[in-house]
């Protein structure tokens, strides 16, 4: 890990505006809490919260948060200032992959427990549980994220529409996409955590544990490939 | 040696008349040069024009979005049945992710390379104010979506006739449908086109107009459903104004009676929904040209 | 010193071919890379810099590939013609970041020693999204010396510089070149490389066409006529007399006086001249090359 380099993402990621919409995703989530544990005596609307954050707020604070470490100084070109060094390019991608990593924990995962917690403050275990289970999830997104962001210019859509078309649609259309599916995985964890929110069409603890630190060591090593054949091109 | 003064005689020089001329018929005016920029416009946001690679993303979108409509109208037709498994205005709304997909990643090719390339200037260098590009753009982006959510209208109006179902029901039930479906294009179009010019920078636009859209859409469909759930169907209602996606589905459901939490129950909550449907797109409209009209003056 | 090689390198994309069979050489001093928009210049400059895998051949520093070898960077500084992107950094910052990610003992330090070599302390605090394209490129430029580094190369250094930095930066240029250290740049502006560089490397189409001094390149191109003016005592006498040698190709009296001379092949010409002049008691006062500048080695390059 590079510490110039983690300084300079965070910054990147930080930046105004991204950070500002960055900002209020985790806000937007924990809002939706308040105004249901007002509106409800707090079950009713946990599926739907809990839902709302996993499936849609915390895939979205990834998308964010990996596509600023890399995207825009890839699709400009300027990620060259960083790569003319003797610093390996592995070690670029997992420092950048650290900064995407920790700005997903802290604004999409967290939140999820403090959502949670909102709800209900007396089941702290299905807090954890939920927190636990972004983790897991959002560990993995921010990784697929960054190598998408290194592989197309596109990222972004792309990594949308796995979320919201291929994790969202199809996966409530058809059983087996959870198998290929990071929310999955994350829904699976946070049900051994907790039985509150056990469900019977679970990947289950030790694959989707599994799947999902392949998933990320995968995809941020491929990344590294990537950046390694970085080629500089003259305007297009 | 010769003289140069004989060589070279009092007026010899001379320019040359080779024909330039500056034109001097008629100029096509602001009217012209907008529906032009519109054209354009509607055609680059489906890559039409761009690089091969730029059509790609476009039209993988609108062939997932027609799927489900040509493979509905396969089974009509095979199968024959009597009635449209899924209704026009319904489509839009299950297909609402692609929608905003599509809507969020075209909108940063008619309104943010321009400005960040800095290429807005020739075009204001044109006598073509800064309102009118504003406005031309975001009729294109307008046209692109409504291409994108009336196509597989049709489709299904196609499949429906050709299985022959009741025409003045059917043509009524599209008429409906394209009504919905303008409301909705009109404020797609407004917030995707207003982020895209706030954020030069392309993939975070994209995300951003998601955000928006789609948490606001879970948002309000949460506490829509937890208000149904506890018999509290006002706040339901008032809460689908927060949301395009939830003024579309309110509208639909209760203009075709399809099913959804707490639709509008009350005329006045009808025409609630569709003043906050235009009433968005006129803001983001405005909010457009206010911020073309800085950057023409900064 | 350092030296970087390519041998027999190609590159192509697809059906272009960018960089056809170029071997070249590039050591202490400064080489000026030379030819027109689209001759692959910025091509040569990726694949010298490890930012582009030859797709023949070897491109070495020191003997060491450098694609995929991010050890090369340490001697190495390269300034890209692609804009800074980093606009929300003030300057310092950002010079401070590339010191810091080559892993300098003091990075303050070499941060004011750059941006002080590029005239650039004073407005080092401001936002690089404020700077004008001047600022931006001595930036870019301070970036890359921070390291001090054996070999600098430059992708069109001049372009939408003011005449007075580009002044500035040709001077800093030709002090590197002098302390030994090998500097490259390419431009497709003949002026510029001529006032810095004595040694080019003409890049047409992609392919190698010319490489050395430019004088002597000049002189090599004997099958291309080569025009003089010359100013003797008797024009028309000399003129009379050099149409007869077979190395002249046209010879034309000056309505200002002088002859303007055609010559195809200048050896034979420098030996004739002063032979004929001196057999025929004419007095040469001028001999002056009218085109012995870079725009006609590059425009005969160019337009052969």
């Amino acid at each position: 890990m590079n510490r110039t380099i983690i300084r300079l993402s965070a910054q990147a990621v930080l930046g105004r505006r991204r950070g500002i919409v960055l900002v209020l995703v985790p806000v937007a989530l924990l809002l939706l809490a308040v105004v249901v544990r007002l509106l409800t005596d707090g079950d009713v609307g946990f599926q739907a919260t809990a839902g709302l954050g996993l499936t849609l707020a915390l895939p979205l604070v990834a998308l964010l948060a990996s596509s600023a470490v890399l995207g825009p100084e890839v699709d400009d070109g300027s990620i060259v200032y960083l790569l003319a060094k003797p610093v390996s390019r592995h070690v670029v991608v997992v420092s950048k992959y650290a900064t995407a990593w920790a700005t997903t924990m802290v604004l999409g995962a967290l939140p999820l427990a403090l959502a949670a917690l909102v709800l209900d403050p007396s089941l702290g275990r299905r807090a954890l549980a939920l927190g636990l289970g972004g983790a897991v999830a959002g560990t993995a997104y921010s990784a697929l994220f960054l190598a998408l962001a290194a592989l197309t210019r596109h990222a972004v859509v792309v990594g949308l529409l796995y979320t919201l078309f291929w994790e969202g649609v199809l996966g409530s259309l058809l059983a087996g996409v959870r198998w290929l599916s990071v929310g999955a995985w994350g829904r699976a964890v946070a049900g051994e955590v907790s039985p509150l929110l056990a469900d019977e069409a679970s990947t289950g603890l030790v694959y989707s544990l599994v799947a999902a630190a392949l998933v990320t060591l995968v995809t941020v090593w491929f990344a590294g490939d990537r950046l390694r054949s970085f080629t500089l091109r003259g305007d297009e | 040696m010769t003289d140069p003064s004989a060589a070279t005689p009092e007026g010899r020089s001379v320019i040359h008349d080779l024909g330039y001329r500056p034109y001097t018929g008629p100029r096509l005016g602001q009217g012209a040069i907008a529906r032009s920029l519109v054209g354009t416009g509607l055609r680059n946001a489906f890559g039409l024009g761009r690089s091969g690679r730029s059509k790609v993303l476009p039209f993988a979108l609108l062939a997932l979005n027609l799927l489900p409509a040509v493979i509905v109208a396969g089974v009509m037709v095979l199968v024959g049945l009597d009635s449209l498994p899924i209704g026009y205005a319904e489509y839009a709304s299950t297909t609402q992710v692609l929608v905003g997909v599509f809507v969020a990643a075209q909108a940063p090719v008619l309104f943010s390379r321009d400005l960040r390339h800095g290429t807005i200037a020739l075009y204001l260098a044109r006598p073509l104010g800064s309102g009118t590009y504003a406005l031309a753009r975001w009729v294109s982006l307008l046209g692109a979506t409504l291409v994108f959510l009336v196509l597989p209208v049709l489709v299904l109006y196609g499949a429906a006739l050709l299985s022959e179902l009741d025409v003045a029901e059917q043509t009524r039930d599209v008429a409906v449908a394209l009504g919905l479906v303008v409301l909705l294009a009109l404020s797609l179009a407004g917030v995707a086109g207003l982020v895209a010019s706030w954020s030069t920078r392309r993939g975070f636009a994209v995300v951003a107009t998601i955000a928006l859209l789609l948490i606001a859409n879970g948002i309000v469909t949460a506490v829509q459903g937890i208000a149904g759930a506890e018999g509290r169907p006002r706040i339901g209602e008032v809460t689908g104004l927060f949301s395009p996606y939830s003024l579309y589905r309110g509208l639909m459901s209760a203009w075709t009676g399809v099913e959804a939490p707490t639709p509008p129950a009350s005329t006045g909550m009808e025409l609630a929904y569709v003043a906050v449907l235009v009433g968005l797109s006129a803001a983001c409209l405005g909010a457009l040209v206010l911020r073309y009209r800085r950057v023409a003056t900064s | 010193m350092s030296v970087l090689r390519l041998e027999q390198t190609s590159r192509w994309f697809g059906n272009v071919v960018a960089v056809n069979g170029i071997t070249m050489s590039v050591g202490p001093g400064i080489t000026g890379l030379l030819g027109p928009n689209g001759a692959g210049k910025t091509t040569l400059i990726a694949l010298m810099s490890g930012f582009l895998a030859p797709s023949a051949g070897a491109v070495t520093l020191d003997g060491e590939p450098v694609w995929r070898n991010t050890g090369a960077y340490r001697t190495l500084g390269l300034v890209p013609e692609r804009e800074v992107s980093f606009g929300y950094l003030t300057g310092r910052q950002f010079v401070l970041a590339n010191a810091e990610l080559h892993g300098l003992r003091d990075p303050g330090a070499a941060t004011r020693r750059a941006l002080e070599v590029v005239d650039l302390l004073e407005p080092a605090g401001r936002r690089i999204g404020t700077y004008s394209k001047g600022m931006r490129q001595r930036v870019k430029l301070a970036s890359a010396l921070v390291h001090d580094p054996a070999v600098l190369l430059l992708d069109e250094p001049f372009n939408g510089v003011d005449p007075r930095q580009r002044l500035h930066l040709m001077a800093l240029l030709r002090r590197m070149g002098a302390e030994g250290r090998t500097v490259l740049f390419s431009s497709h502006i003949l002026e510029e490389v001529e006032q810095v560089a004595r040694q080019i490397e003409v890049v047409v189409s992609g392919r190698h066409a010319a490489s050395g001094e430019f004088g002597e390149i000049r002189r090599l191109m004997t099958d291309r006529p080569v025009q003089y003016v010359i100013v003797a005592d008797d024009d028309r006498g000399l003129a009379s007399r050099l149409i007869a040698e077979p190395s002249v190709l046209a010879v034309a009296l000056r309505t200002d006086g002088g002859v303007d001379v055609s010559v195809s092949d200048f050896g034979a010409f420098a030996l004739r001249l002063p032979r004929v002049a001196r057999e025929h008691g004419t007095r040469i006062l001028e001999v002056r090359p009218t085109d012995d500048s870079l725009e006609s080695v590059f425009s005969y390059l160019v337009g052969g």
